[in-house]
């Protein structure tokens, strides 16, 4: 029953990722209006025909900027979330596989990077880089390595003491190998549910980061700056707000969603209860 | 019947009592209520200390704290205040003050020459770093010939140093304190009307009655506690619910909920800024002037008023729409986008030019014109990249160091034009444009005296500003100041963005 319901959800954040993924990608074609252009006329329109979600405080098109917006959600997910994947498997591996003060030394760095409120360190990694949102996925993609790099490591740990690992390391494989061929392939499941959950918090940093003004720049359309704006007209055109607030809020129940399936289906333990 | 009688006949006698009890506490308090009138100011000062700032916020707070030698009246006129009367010799250079008597500091000083004396030379220090020191540059020394009468000596005639004796920075302070060295950053004291009693930072500030204020039968308020409330959304609640009696930063789009409500009044008033789009001069592109004109015919200057600023006078100068030195050019480089796109092919400037344009995030009417201005501008064919930037990184990078290409800001209104011009035409200003004739008009408007002539000076300088095009000049906005129902006769101080709370009355 329980298992019933769960893969249920799991479809319909499957399909909203998908279609989401798809708008993305076929924005220009897929917006019905130029997402930057204002008409000084039709501030504040409600929803209609011509405008299904309404027009903002410039007269642009909400449907518009939403779709148009969920590139740099998408953007900034993938992009930080390969940087966090990649520079904390790295620091992971090597400490894991190097020890001593080699894995004190990295781990110490990682725990004290972990140590600092998540928003908080993005704000000051961006105050030092500038503002936008290359500096953005940057700071995210390293605020979220250590998440990665303690993961790699405890797996490592466990994977390398196993008995085949030790075996084909007895009989001289090098070590490049054993990470690619023994380790890797046995972390990658844990490493895919992390990254569902880590790409959801990512896209909910850079609406953050943009709300605050740091992040994407205006005219640019991201949900964070469109809340933004919003902010001063809750009561004159809750539209403004409704509609991007929506999008992050399914975004990020979605990778959830999708996040605790794959756990439950990749984690051997689970999936035999 | 009996039991039921009697019941109801200690009941009685209970609730008797009970209302007896309740009115006689209520008949018992001493005191009649206080008038507390609750202010919202839109953001913290970063310090309180007059002299060593020029924040708005900082006098928006002092104001009511500190005197000055004159002050401006509703009209903007300077009408004495410390000083009951002032006298300027025929040369123009001795400037002799007489002081009100009876004046007492909040620690219990009477006012004395001595004290003004102290003040001046206290922002004439080098030690204080007063960013309007140079305003009190042409006062060579001050005389104390007795306990009220203070001297001015200066090294040439200067009209404009009694507008900066009336603006916020000429507050006086105690010259016990200053000798002392006391911390006026966080605990002013002065003459003024009210005396802080507790600051809360980034939440209130709190001032209280002076009971021996000079002006007879004023303040009437007791209290005016200055919630620090920056989003203006919040306020708008506060105003409806009576948490806030009154605020000054409210947008034409709150205007329809508020009247809605019945609670509240909504009054538009000509502000003294003048909203600007800067340019750098000192840009290799932007300093071709066919591109600053193109710059300005690409503008609707009454649309960005009434989307961004909610409503306002359009200008064509660097001159407020609302003061008396003001004169029109608005119809020197009208609204013509054809115009725009014509003058920027002449000077060979197209899309591939990338304009950066700084704008401050904490003021988002700045913000909101800089978005239209930028759709404005890539409709004529010009490509202008957003940055948004804290005010920090404004003021040192964009204002001090002139790293910027566009910037949109409004500079506040002064008591004398040569405030608002000063140095203007020379490149130590943050729009890097040079114009020797310019500035040597400004120089000498300020060694004259009389407004007529002063005024023809002016005419020529702000001609030359208008045609050359250091700015996009907007024009000057209007401000809504929404109170409650129940306040009485809350003022602003002409020019200086700063309130007068000593009329002020609840009913």
């Amino acid at each position: 029953m329980k298992r019933k319901s769960s893969s249920r959800f799991l479809y319909i954040a499957i399909a909203y990722l998908a279609i989401l993924g798809a708008a993305a990608a076929a924005a220009p074609w897929v917006a019905p209006h130029n997402p930057t252009a204002q008409n000084l006329e039709n501030r504040f329109e409600a929803p209609s025909l011509d405008h299904p979600l309404g027009t903002d405080n410039f007269g642009r098109d909400i449907l518009s900027r939403v779709i148009h917006g969920s590139r740099s959600a998408l953007l900034v997910g993938v992009v930080s979330v390969s940087i966090a994947v990649v520079l904390g498997s790295v620091v992971g591996l090597i400490a894991a596989l190097a020890g001593g003060l080699v894995e004190n030394t990295l781990m110490l760095i990682m725990d004290s990077l972990l140590s600092f409120p998540t928003v908080l360190l993005a704000i000051t990694v961006v105050s030092f880089l500038g503002y936008g949102l290359a500096q953005v996925m940057g700071a995210i993609g390293v605020i979220f390595s250590p998440v990665f790099a303690r993961l790699v490591r405890a797996e490592t740990l466990s994977i390398k003491t196993e008995g085949y690992v030790e075996a084909s390391r007895a009989l001289g494989t090098p070590i490049f190998k054993t990470v690619f061929k023994h380790i890797l392939p046995n972390l990658l499941g844990k490493v895919v549910v992390q990254c569902s959950i880590t790409f959801a918090l990512s896209v909910v940093i850079e609406a953050s980061l943009s709300f605050l003004g740091l992040g994407t720049q205006p005219p640019t359309p991201s949900w964070g700056l469109m809340l933004k704006d919003a902010r001063n007209y809750l009561v004159q055109a809750p539209w403004m707000a409704i509609y991007p607030g929506l999008a992050i809020a399914l975004t990020v129940f979605c990778f959830n969603i999708l996040g605790d399936s794959l756990s439950e289906r990749l984690n051997p333990r689970v999936y035999r209860r | 019947m009996v039991r039921n009688n009697r019941s109801s006949a200690w009941r009685f006698i209970w609730i008797a009592a009970f209302f007896l009890l309740a009115a006689g506490m209520l008949f018992a308090s001493p005191q009649p209520e206080e008038k507390t009138l609750n202010f919202a100011l839109s953001g913290n000062p970063d310090t309180l200390d007059p002299h060593k700032t020029s924040g708005t916020l900082t006098f928006q707070t002092v104001k009511s704290v500190y005197d000055t030698l004159v002050e401006p009246d509703p009209e903007g006129k300077l009408v004495p205040a410390l000083a009951e009367r002032w006298e300027v010799s025929g040369d123009g250079k001795t400037w002799t003050f007489y002081l009100r008597k009876g004046v007492v500091f909040h620690n219990g000083d009477s006012l004395t020459s001595a004290d003004v004396k102290a003040t001046f030379e206290r922002i004439k220090s080098e030690e204080t770093a007063s960013p309007n020191r140079n305003e009190f540059e042409p006062i060579q020394s001050i005389e104390t010939p007795d306990d009220h009468t203070v001297v001015l000596k200066l090294n040439e005639p200067w009209s404009p140093l009694i507008g900066t004796l009336g603006s916020g920075w000429g507050a006086i302070l105690p010259k016990s304190l200053i000798d002392s060295g006391h911390d006026f950053a966080s605990q002013p004291v002065g003459t003024g009307p009210f005396s802080m009693s507790e600051w809360v930072r980034d939440s209130r500030i709190v001032l209280e009655k002076n009971q021996d204020y000079w002006m007879k039968g004023h303040p009437k308020l007791d209290k005016v506690v200055m919630n620090i409330i920056p989003e203006r959304a919040v306020q708008v609640q506060g105003l409806m619910t009576g948490e806030v009696d009154v605020s000054y930063i409210i947008d034409e789009e709150d205007v329809p909920i508020l009247e809605d409500s019945g609670e509240v009044t909504v009054e538009r008033k000509p502000t003294s800024l003048i909203m600007v789009m800067s340019i750098n001069c000192s840009d290799p592109v932007l300093s071709d002037l066919r591109v600053r004109q193109a710059i300005t015919h690409a503008i609707d200057k009454q649309k960005v008023l009434d989307v961004a600023y909610g409503g306002g006078n359009p200008i064509g100068t660097f001159m407020d729409y609302s003061s008396a030195y003001y004169k029109d050019f608005t119809d020197l480089y009208p609204y013509d986008p054809d115009k725009a796109r014509s003058l920027l092919a002449e000077a060979g400037v197209g899309d591939d030019t990338v304009l950066e344009m700084f704008l401050p995030q904490n003021y988002p009417p700045h913000v909101k014109a800089g978005e239209v201005y930028q759709e404005m501008l890539t409709n004529v064919g010009l490509n202008v990249e957003i940055k948004l930037v804290d005010w920090s990184t404004w003021i040192s990078d964009v204002y001090r160091q002139a790293k910027y290409d566009l910037t949109v800001i409004g500079h506040t209104g002064k008591l004398d034009p040569h405030g608002t011009l000063a140095n203007y035409g020379r490149e130590s200003r943050y729009v890097r444009w040079a114009n020797e004739e310019c500035a040597q008009l400004i120089d000498k408007a300020a060694v004259t005296s009389g407004y007529e002539a002063r005024k023809k000076l002016y005419d020529q300088a702000l001609e030359i500003m208008a045609r050359e095009a250091p700015f996009m000049f907007l024009g000057s906005s209007l401000r809504r100041v929404v109170y409650r129902n129940n306040v009485e006769d809350f003022r602003m101080t002409p020019n200086l963005d700063t309130f007068d709370f000593r009329w002020t009355d609840l009913k």
